[in-house]
């Protein structure tokens, strides 16, 4: 079981990010006031994300990587965004720390799964996944983007919550 | 390259440069502006919203003969016309139901500038900003406008506005001639000694004498001003302002007075711009500054109580850092607007301007404390800024807001939109109106109606003879608007 998780979990949250890209997109669009603040908005999760992924990777002990923390951190900022019930007016200074936040742990998540020996199996897999569940979901009517991006941040805080559960019991092996 | 490619590898540096680059978008997020005027789905509203209304079309006004056409139609057919430019009148002034609107934003050519009558001939439509563009590269500004550049000129002689000239009178008064799309289709050219008295109806006659054309206005030097700033106490504001009209040397002036709650109309600043015997033909026209900052300032106002406090303390403290700097007369007339913006759903803030003659003011602000609280923090009703501005007595229009000498109050009020909220809402806006009547006074009409026909006839004992004049000038009611319907008709 636990070995499962620690093979699992890294392809939920890797196709469940690339499944609510397009529900994230549409709730960005409608809370950016013009296209250009969507696009600062953007380039700060990108610089976040350059940043998570160096943290990583010059960290020390990587044996300690706390992945149940970051989990649990993309699930929180999800279900913030969730939470987020009228646009007013101060919501572009929320969304902006939001997209940093979302950029770093995105960053730090990613420079570890590329350091596991399932990555590239991974990668096929979240390919093949995506792609059919896309198909899927074209045929469920949009109720709300935020309906979507709050299940995924409940389903990656039950990720860290497994993550954690886990964490200690087993060692995940590296790639050598 | 070597540099940069190893600065790229250490995580401090790419969090210096996320640090950084998020400051940068905060510093530039743009304010969100409120969504209002003729294109709101398939109601249109003015710039509160409040007074949604359906309309049979709109009409981009392009050319005269059009005009003419459609209003000569309008005789014929019944049809009510309303005449609308930038919007800013938040009582229902630019629209009626089923009628047609014409949308003057599109008729806003500067015709003719002479620099030698230091006049300019502009159409309707034009905005104080296009006006401004046109006269600051002949080193000429505008006598009186308003304090920011945002509205039309059509627009703002309607409403017969005002702002922080104290040496020209009234905006009125600076119309040399005009052309005017009469109710019954005619255009003709009023000078101001026409025997029919149009300026006198169509000035702050809110769109209801007919379409504005084209105005030819009078002009002054875009002189150069030191601006000084200083504090006073309420109950010291009437002579001083008396001190200030005869003896200083001061083109124009305006005035804040506290509404925090530890200095609840008490306090007041004042900002005088003071001759100085030059003139400007090299300085630009300033672009809205530090709007970001204002509104972070005006917001944390907003939330009332300790926090007003502090608003109030840092606007003291910018006005007086402004004290001795100068600026150019244009530059003074062109404010910053956008920093007011309030979006916040389930709420709206509107304005309302109270005027009372200068040797009330006193007694008036004094009484004033028993209408508002001083801390209006858990209150819907909020109070968020009281500018006063001079009016010199003004009797060239039939609805004349200055009788005498007045001080005009300008009032940002902040209210819920609930029936209760609005139902509070206008009755403390009716017994301030009260108050103001008691004391001489009068309230201004651009803005939304919270007032009775009563307090409108009591504030404007010259309704009859506009009622009067508007059938014999307009028979046949062609134009029409919300205001109209709701105080006079």
């Amino acid at each position: 079981m636990s070995h499962k998780s620690a093979r699992y979990l890294p392809l939920v949250v890797t196709v469940g990010q690339v499944v609510i890209f397009p529900y994230y997109i549409i709730w960005l669009k409608q809370v950016s006031l013009t296209f250009t603040l969507f696009a600062w908005f953007f380039a700060s999760f990108s610089f976040a994300a350059a940043w998570g992924y160096r943290i990583y990777q010059t960290k020390k002990n990587k044996d300690h990587s706390y992945l149940f923390i970051i989990y649990a951190g993309m699930g929180s900022v999800y279900i913030l965004i969730g939470c987020i019930k009228n646009s007013y007016e101060f919501l572009p200074y929320v969304v902006l720390p939001l997209q940093v936040v979302l950029g770093v742990l995105q960053g730090y998540f990613r420079a570890w799964h590329s350091d596991q020996d399932t990555y590239h199996l991974h990668a096929v897999h979240h390919y093949l996944i995506v792609g059919f569940m896309m198909i899927g979901f074209s045929f469920l009517k949009i109720i709300s983007p935020v309906v979507f991006i709050t299940i995924f941040g409940l389903l990656l805080l039950i990720c860290g919550f497994w993550e954690f559960i886990r964490r200690g019991k087993l060692n995940v092996p590296k790639k050598v | 390259m070597q540099i940069m490619t190893e600065l790229l590898k250490k995580p401090w540096f790419l969090g210096s440069l996320v640090v950084i680059f998020v400051a940068v978008v905060l510093w530039n997020i743009p304010i969100e502006k409120r969504k209002y005027g003729l294109s709101q789905g398939s109601l249109v509203t003015d710039y509160t919203g409040l007074l949604p209304q359906h309309v049979e079309r709109v009409v981009k006004a392009e050319n005269r003969d059009d005009m003419q056409r459609i209003v000569k139609e309008a005789n014929r057919n019944g049809q009510k016309i309303s005449v609308a430019g930038l919007q800013h009148s938040q009582g229902g002034h630019t629209y009626y139901k089923d009628g047609v609107v014409l949308d003057m934003r599109t008729f806003n050519k500067v015709l003719e500038i002479d620099e030698r009558k230091k006049t300019i001939r502009v159409e309707a439509g034009a905005s104080w900003e296009d006006v401004q563009e046109a006269i600051q590269p002949h080193g000429l500004a505008l006598k009186v406008t308003q304090s920011q550049s945002i509205f039309t000129i059509g627009g703002s002689l309607s409403v017969n506005a005002h702002g922080r000239d104290i040496r020209f009178g009234s905006m009125a008064e600076t119309v040399k001639e005009m052309t005017l799309l009469t109710p019954s289709g005619e255009i003709k050219n009023i000078t101001r000694d026409d025997p029919d008295e149009w300026m006198k109806y169509v000035f702050g006659g809110y769109g209801l004498f007919g379409v504005i054309l084209d105005v030819t206005l009078e002009l002054t030097e875009n002189d150069v001003y030191t601006i000084h700033t200083g504090n006073l106490k309420t109950d010291q504001y009437e002579s001083y302002i008396n001190e200030l009209l005869n003896h200083r040397n001061t083109a124009m002036h305006y005035a804040r007075v506290s509404v925090a709650p530890s200095t609840f109309l008490d306090d007041m600043v004042v900002v005088n711009y003071d001759y100085t015997e030059k003139q400007d033909h090299k300085t630009v026209l300033k672009k809205e500054q530090g709007v970001q900052l204002s509104k972070l300032a005006l917001d944390v106002g907003r939330q009332g109580g300790d926090l007003e406090d502090l608003f109030w303390g840092t606007q003291k403290r910018y006005i007086g850092s402004l004290d001795g700097k100068e600026i150019t007369r244009n530059n003074v007339m062109r404010s910053e607007s956008t920093f007011m913006e309030y979006t916040k759903p389930g709420r709206i803030e509107v304005l309302q301007e109270f005027f009372v003659p200068v040797h009330a003011y006193k007694d008036y602000i004094n009484d004033l404390k028993q209408v508002i609280p001083a801390n209006d923090r858990n209150d819907d009703f909020k109070v968020h800024n009281i500018t006063v501005r001079y009016a010199a007595k003004e009797d060239f229009t039939t609805l004349n807001y200055a009788k005498e000498d007045m001080l005009g109050l300008v009032v940002l009020i902040q209210h819920g939109l609930k029936e209760e909220e609005i139902a509070n809402a206008t009755s403390l806006i009716q017994s301030w109106t009260n108050l103001t009547l008691e004391h001489g006074g009068t309230y201004y009409l651009p803005y939304y109606r919270y007032q009775t026909k009563e307090q409108f006839r009591s504030s404007y004992p010259g309704w009859e003879e506009f009622e009067e004049e508007k059938l014999r000038k307009d028979p046949n009611n062609v134009f029409q608007n919300m205001f109209y319907e709701y105080y006079v008709k």
